[in-house]
């Protein structure tokens, strides 16, 4: 299936997903005022790519520097996707969870985040800079 | 953490976990139940549990993200605070500044008026001593009635002679004095009224006829016949007479005449922009900056003080409070714009 890329916003993140290569990633801020219109695409073509990925090894690179409420539940039910996905379907999810070294809010949101997951392997990973 | 559990057996979520709970004795009533039935329950309990940790979560990232926004508004305010106190500390510089600009430009005004006016009365005193010797001596001998045609011959000569340059030296330490006391232009004093623009233009330039018919050159002037300036035409009618008179004097080589020309518009209502410009020899770059300077001048020794277009300068930025640029090339003459508002500040004349 096609790639999805979109380009970053002031209010919405970059994504960018090579489902070929199995990776995945959202980059960036996210504050948009219509939280479905941003995450809507997002999750059709996750949820399109999740179906047909048994047993394949999916890597999902969080680096999010700011996120509203409305984006925080829709990163927790796209981590509750993924989990069912590792569950039911043999998907190997693995996610990185980036943030700056000096960023505590976005490492508590990462551990917050992780707590009900138990299918999935999720990284905190600190980055410098 | 608000919706922690501890803390005195308070909990945000005690209704939920209550409702929870009741679900737990209600599963155990349905174990004998349909298994249809109880696998409903249980999903549905599940599904609330997982909906409550996820409220829980939300609640604790909607705190996070409000003590966030808590510290980067507390961060602005220091910063807004900082930025206006750097802001006035610059302005007091500024300030500082200003004053000692000021000061500068009049330690620059004192220096240059004595230094003009030290050769003149040095001249003046020099022959006065010349003179009071020759007197002496010729009053020695008319006292011992041995005065000769030559001898007296001689001390008219001399007398004359000096008294000429006595003469002229002190008229021109006069004029310097007088041109010193127009670069301090007393702002207040001078008479403010309103006037036709274009008449009162025509009126200065009559008065410079004489001076400009002797040099040859012409004189054109556009002026919206019906524009009234409430200001201080006689600011106005100096700063023209200086223009011109830097024209006849600086403008052109010797023997060479042109065109005068003033130009007047009005960029935005209620501003009035004046163009004077001749087509003379120009003025080169390295004088341009400096031409509004006190006492700067091409000719010293020649006549030339310098406070010309620093009256200008003064008297613009002053009564007109307005404003002066000065365009030019070498060979392709020389424009001065100028730019005030067509009212003056400080209430409406109602007086002709």
């Amino acid at each position: 299936m096609d790639n999805l890329v979109i380009a970053a916003t002031e209010r919405s993140p970059e994504v960018n997903f090579d489902f070929e290569g199995g990776q995945l990633s959202l980059k960036g801020e996210s504050y948009p005022e219509d939280a479905s219109s941003v995450f809507g695409p997002i999750f059709a073509a996750l949820e399109q790519y999740l179906v047909q990925a048994e047993g394949k090894t999916v890597t999902f690179d969080f680096n999010l520097i700011y996120f509203n409420s409305s984006s925080a539940k829709a990163l927790m039910n796209m981590f509750q996707i993924l989990d069912d996905a590792a569950d039911r379907r043999g998907v190997k999810v693995e996610v990185n969870w980036r943030y700056a070294e000096d960023d505590e809010t976005m490492q508590e949101f990462g551990e917050d985040f992780s707590e009900d997951l138990e299918h999935l392997t999720f990284n905190l990973v600190p980055t410098k800079g | 953490m608000a919706a922690h559990p501890s803390g005195g057996g308070f909990s945000l979520f005690e209704a939920e976990e209550r409702v929870l709970a009741e679900a737990g004795n209600l599963r155990e009533r349905l174990a004998e139940a349909d298994p249809e039935l109880k696998h409903g329950v249980e999903t549905l309990t599940e599904a609330y549990r997982r909906s409550v940790r996820e409220q829980r979560r939300l609640v604790r990232v909607s705190d996070r993200l409000q003590a966030q926004l808590a510290s980067v508004n507390q961060e602005l305010a220091k910063r807004k605070a900082e930025a206006e106190e750097a802001l006035t500390q610059l302005r007091e510089a500024q300030e500082t500044l200003v004053q000692t600009e000021k000061l500068a430009s009049l330690g620059a005004l004192v220096g240059g008026v004595a230094h003009e006016i030290n050769t003149p009365v040095g001249i003046a005193l020099s022959c006065a001593s010349h003179l009071a010797d020759a007197t002496e001596r010729i009053r020695k001998l008319f006292e011992a009635d041995d005065v000769g045609v030559e001898d007296f011959e001689h001390y008219m000569e001399t007398a004359t002679d000096t008294s000429h340059l006595i003469l002229g030296n002190c008229e021109r330490a006069a004029a310097l004095i007088r041109s010193f006391k127009q670069v301090a232009v007393d702002r207040t004093s001078a008479e403010r009224r309103r006037f036709e623009l274009a008449s009162y233009i025509g009126e200065t330039l009559t008065s410079l006829t004489p001076g400009i018919r002797q040099a040859g050159h012409k004189v054109a002037i556009d002026c919206p016949p019906a524009l009234m300036v409430d200001g201080y035409p006689g600011a106005l009618s100096q700063v023209l007479t200086n223009f011109v008179m830097n024209s006849i004097v600086h403008g052109y080589d010797e023997g060479r005449s042109g065109l005068l020309s003033i130009t007047v518009d009005e960029p935005t209502p209620g501003t009035v922009r004046l163009t004077y410009a001749d087509d003379g020899r120009g003025v080169p770059e390295e004088h341009r900056t400096r031409i509004f300077d006190p006492f700067f001048t091409t000719r010293r020794g020649t006549g030339g003080s310098g406070l010309g277009l620093h009256i200008v300068y003064n008297l613009v930025t002053g009564p007109l409070e307005g404003q002066v640029t000065v365009e030019s090339e070498p060979g392709k003459g020389t424009r001065f714009i100028l730019t005030f508002p067509r009212q003056a500040s400080g209430g409406e004349t109602t007086g002709e």
